[in-house]
């Protein structure tokens, strides 16, 4: 249960483009994380790379020391549940749910079958059904319950809440904690519904353009940004006294301009002294958008 | 415990807050069981190391107590060293940010004393 996955300088081509340059990242059990990072990022290719399901080209990756290429120890111990589609390499995925959920009994030594029963009870779930007939949503059930009933020690979800609605959305980070409250195992989760994810993550892992922007811990991460509006003077005094690589983005809306900085609402109150504008913290959405986004100046 | 988190202030921050509302309200008693770590997070869909960043919180203050293998409990007292530290919080946040906001609407301070009379009059609050 103690093991640690590690990354150390992956990477990755396909033909002769680089699609992930030099990541290092060790994902320390025990904990949930959140994998974010806009289409193309290459938050799949590195978790499919994490569990020896793609190859790579430079680098190591270790499951508690070992390498985890053929090695069944870590196989054993770590689930990449995918995303499942209506078809398979060689045309229509005919699989039906049952046997699929069957076919990972078998390869998952941990797998809890009363567990993904109860699962698919609480989802509602038709097992008798092909693959290729779910809908989207069913789909995202049937990729949660392989995830949750494989008890890996190192579980991974690929976007699994992508076809789900609020309530099934909601429903899935209630049974996500209930199971780690009781198991402690380690999650990856990727996904883009940042906000309503935010408080289940105790770290967030941020992948902009084949590479690792940041790995920090949820609540520090947000509360390292802030948003600053104003007179256009005193905005500008503002980011002067901070220095302009604080500054990630400037708006102007009229008369008013708004930065977000990459400091603490604190340090910006600081800065703003005797100066009359407005300081707000910003979610974690806001924050991912201000880091990754364009820098240039917006205008409304 | 009801309610919704709000942006802007840490989650942490907001759980230690509804666990000491709660106290106010005689929803959790002196002496008497607080939710643990697991159950606020299964409650409110956070991670635990949330939770146990807001009850240390209230531990720390000496108004939450752990009894080994049993949980976490309301300190004799917790009550009233919840008011006193609102108290002291008060001027800080509500006292100057009101005069504040009066000083930026040009009310004077003869008025602001005579709104909060008469808003105390309608609150029926204490008078002495």
């Amino acid at each position: 249960m103690s093991k640690v996955l590690s990354a150390q300088h992956i990477i990755k081509n396909y033909g002769k483009k680089q699609v992930l340059h030099d990541v290092n990242i060790d994902i320390e059990p025990g904990v949930i994380y959140g994998l974010i990072g806009r289409n193309g990022a290459g938050k799949t290719t590195l978790l499919s790379i994490l569990t020896a399901q793609n190859t790579w080209n430079e680098g190591s990756v270790t499951y508690g020391g070992a390498p985890v290429w053929e090695n069944e120890t870590a196989l054993a111990d770590i689930c990449f549940s995918r995303e499942l589609s209506p078809t398979m390499m060689f045309g229509e995925n005919t699989y039906k749910v049952r046997d699929y959920l069957k076919a990972a009994a078998t390869y998952y030594p941990h797998w809890d079958s009363a567990y993904a029963d109860r699962l698919v009870q609480r989802f509602g779930l038709e097992t008798k059904k092909k693959i290729s007939k779910l809908s989207k949503g069913m789909m995202s059930m049937v990729t949660i319950i392989l995830a949750m009933a494989s008890r890996a020690p190192i579980t991974i979800l690929d976007e699994p809440v992508a076809g789900l609605d609020v309530v099934a959305r909601e429903d899935f980070y209630k049974l996500l904690l209930e199971d780690y409250t009781e198991t402690h195992r380690t999650f990856i989760i990727s996904t883009h519904i940042i906000e309503e994810a935010a408080n289940v993550f105790e770290k967030v892992i941020i992948m902009k353009d084949g590479a690792i922007a940041e790995v920090a811990e949820t609540e520090s991460f947000v509360a390292s940004f802030s948003f600053v509006s104003g007179r256009e003077e005193d905005v500008a005094d503002v980011c002067a006294r901070l220095g302009a690589s604080k500054v990630l983005r400037t708006e102007h809306f009229g008369r008013q301009t708004g930065v977000a900085l990459r400091v603490s609402p604190s340090t910006a109150q600081q800065a703003a002294e005797g100066l009359s504008v407005d300081i707000s913290p910003v979610n974690l959405q806001k924050a991912f958008v201000y880091m990754v986004g364009e820098k240039e100046d917006i205008s409304c | 415990m009801t309610g919704n988190f709000s942006d802007g202030t840490s989650i942490y921050l907001q759980i230690a807050e509804m666990l000491e509302n709660d106290i106010l309200r005689g929803v959790l008693e002196e002496e008497g069981q607080a939710p643990s770590t697991n159950e606020l997070a299964r409650a409110y869909s956070i991670n635990p190391a949330t939770a146990t960043k807001g009850i240390n919180l209230l531990v720390d203050e000496g108004i939450l107590y752990k009894r080994r293998g049993i949980g976490m409990f309301v300190s004799k007292g917790g009550r009233q060293r919840i008011m006193q530290k609102r108290k002291e919080a008060f001027f800080e946040t509500y006292v100057k940010r009101l005069v504040r906001e009066a000083k930026a609407l040009g009310i004077t301070q003869k008025e602001l004393a005579a709104m909060l009379t008469k808003a105390g009059g309608e609150q029926g609050g204490n008078n002495e």
